[in-house]
């Protein structure tokens, strides 16, 4: 394994394990009572202790996060090109956009629990409604952000605007892109569990913790707040997976495979 | 090529004053002048990506005023799209005008191992010296298979060992392909050196001063810039540049 790849493995391991020390040392040497806070082997033991009743729940919630993301994925993408390629519709929409944000996400859920039911529907709009927006913002900033030299080049070579966004403007904004799907990863998480709440079915990871606090079982409810950050960068570390893969000349002096010979 | 009656101007301003200019087939010829003398205009008449005010181009007896996608156009940046490979690049004309072919790529493939890009095919334009991406720029200008090339100061921002290497290496290309070549540069060695012809341009308005036919056998080398020939070519072009022609 190349120094590289070795700090790009344990630098994320490090940081975690830095983290769970400093809060066992609060916890330990600011005689923190177990009931306000546990040490965080103890929150680690009820996860494996609840694991039973956490996994089908997680499984739900990775659902959600799932069907949310690609639905907000995909409509952020498309909103970006849209709003890239019609500067009047623009100025109408964006300002909309804008609003959209400003609804407390924790004020929409109820609505849309009466609208849609306590099924997996609302949820997923939840998802979406957080996702779509960093990634429609980010796809905008590429899209407008492309060299106007290129363009030029592509309008000497007789290119159509379609053929130009294809093999130019599109490539040109993947980075932006996945920045934009980066934020979405990890406001996924948050936006499927006050989805959750605000639904309150009873069999969700949201209301389990909710029950686990009821209880004033600390430990369980640490545990499954962990469970719940897990998740979110269980997500954003596959948007990063899939960078990786799509833009291999980031990283790469040279295609993978030696396809053209002399 | 010709241009015939051409003229452009912006509101006022006149950026290029009526002219006429014939450009034998298989040239190089070089167009210098201080900023603002309307190179760049003259350029983007040709090129078709700017309508003239007046007068027409005239590609091998067709009028192709206004319209893209007749000769070749390439800038002093190299635009090299990163996602690409060499390969990549070079076809990137075909790209953007529907698809590249197996034979394009082949074309490519040859092109490129031909002049000296063979190690490189499959690397990306971030692994490679600004010298090697002006070539590959330049492959991708030949690829589009124009028989007019624009080269708008390929080589400006290159140091100067680089940029030597570089227009001998066009000259190889130019006559290996027979192609008719504008070239605009801000230097006076580099226009005489590469062309048959040097056309002088001065600014406000922007005119042809200066129509010099460089009489300096080919192929040429290190030797060359020191010729008395070229030395006196060089005084004839700086005096026009400095002193608006004026011999003191």
């Amino acid at each position: 394994m190349s120094r590289e790849k070795r700090r790009v493995i344990f630098g994320p391991i490090m940081s975690v394990v830095v983290l769970f020390v400093v809060w066992h040392l609060i916890v330990v040497l600011g005689n923190v009572a177990p009931y306000i806070a546990p040490r965080p082997l103890d929150a680690l033991a009820s996860i494996r202790d609840n694991w039973h009743h956490l996994w089908p729940l997680l499984l739900a919630t990775f659902r959600e996060t799932l069907f949310g993301f690609l639905a907000g994925a995909t409509l952020g993408i498309a909103l970006g090109v849209w709003l890239a390629k019609a500067a009047f519709t623009r100025r109408v929409i964006y300002p909309l956009l804008v609003v959209s944000q400003a609804i407390p996400v924790i004020a929409l859920a109820p609505p849309l629990v009466l609208l849609l039911g306590f099924n997996l529907a609302p949820k997923i709009v939840v998802v979406a409604w957080v996702v779509f927006f960093p990634v429609t913002v980010n796809v905008l900033d590429g899209l407008a952000g492309v060299d106007g030299d290129y363009l030029t080049l592509a309008r000497s070579y007789g290119a159509s605007n379609w053929r130009t966004f294809w093999v130019i403007e599109a490539p040109a904004s993947l980075s932006n892109l996945f920045t934009g799907l980066k934020i979405g990863a990890t406001y996924a998480v948050t936006g499927a569990i006050i989805g959750e709440l605000a639904a309150s079915s009873g069999t969700s990871l949201a209301m389990f913790q909710h029950a686990q606090s009821a209880q004033l079982d600390a430990a369980g409810v640490y545990g499954t707040t962990l469970v719940m950050t897990a998740l979110g960068i269980a997500w954003f570390a596959a948007v990063v997976l899939v960078e990786f893969f799509t833009m291999p000349w980031k990283r790469r002096a040279t295609a993978r495979r030696k396809r053209t010979r002399p | 090529m010709q241009l015939r009656g051409v003229s452009k101007n912006f509101g006022e301003t006149d950026a290029l004053v009526t002219t006429d200019l014939s450009i034998e087939a298989g040239s190089f010829v070089s167009i210098v002048g201080p900023s603002g003398c309307g190179k760049s205009t003259l350029f983007n008449i040709v090129s078709g990506l700017l309508a003239p005010s007046t007068g027409s181009v005239v590609l091998g007896g067709v009028d192709v005023t206004g319209s893209a996608r007749h000769v070749g156009y390439m800038l002093q940046k190299d635009l090299l799209v990163p996602w690409r490979t060499v390969v990549g690049n070079i076809t990137l004309g075909a790209n953007l005008r529907g698809g590249a072919t197996p034979s394009d790529r082949h074309d490519a493939v040859a092109m490129a191992t031909k002049y000296g890009l063979g190690e490189f095919l499959d690397h990306y334009p971030a692994a490679l010296s600004g010298g090697m991406r002006q070539r590959v720029a330049f492959m991708r200008t030949l690829a589009s298979r124009h028989d007019v090339l624009l080269l708008d100061e390929p080589f400006g921002a290159l140091d100067a060992q680089t940029r030597f290497a570089m227009q001998e290496w066009l000259l190889e290309v130019w006559h290996d392909t027979g192609r008719t070549v504008l070239f605009i540069t801000h230097d006076v060695d580099e226009a005489l050196f590469l062309s048959d012809r040097v056309l002088v341009m001065s600014p406000r308005p922007g005119r042809v001063v200066d129509d010099i036919t460089v009489a300096l056998g080919r192929p040429r080398s290190l030797d060359t810039l020191t010729q008395p020939h070229f030395m006196e070519l060089k005084q004839q072009v700086l005096r026009h540049l400095h002193h608006g022609g004026e011999v003191r």
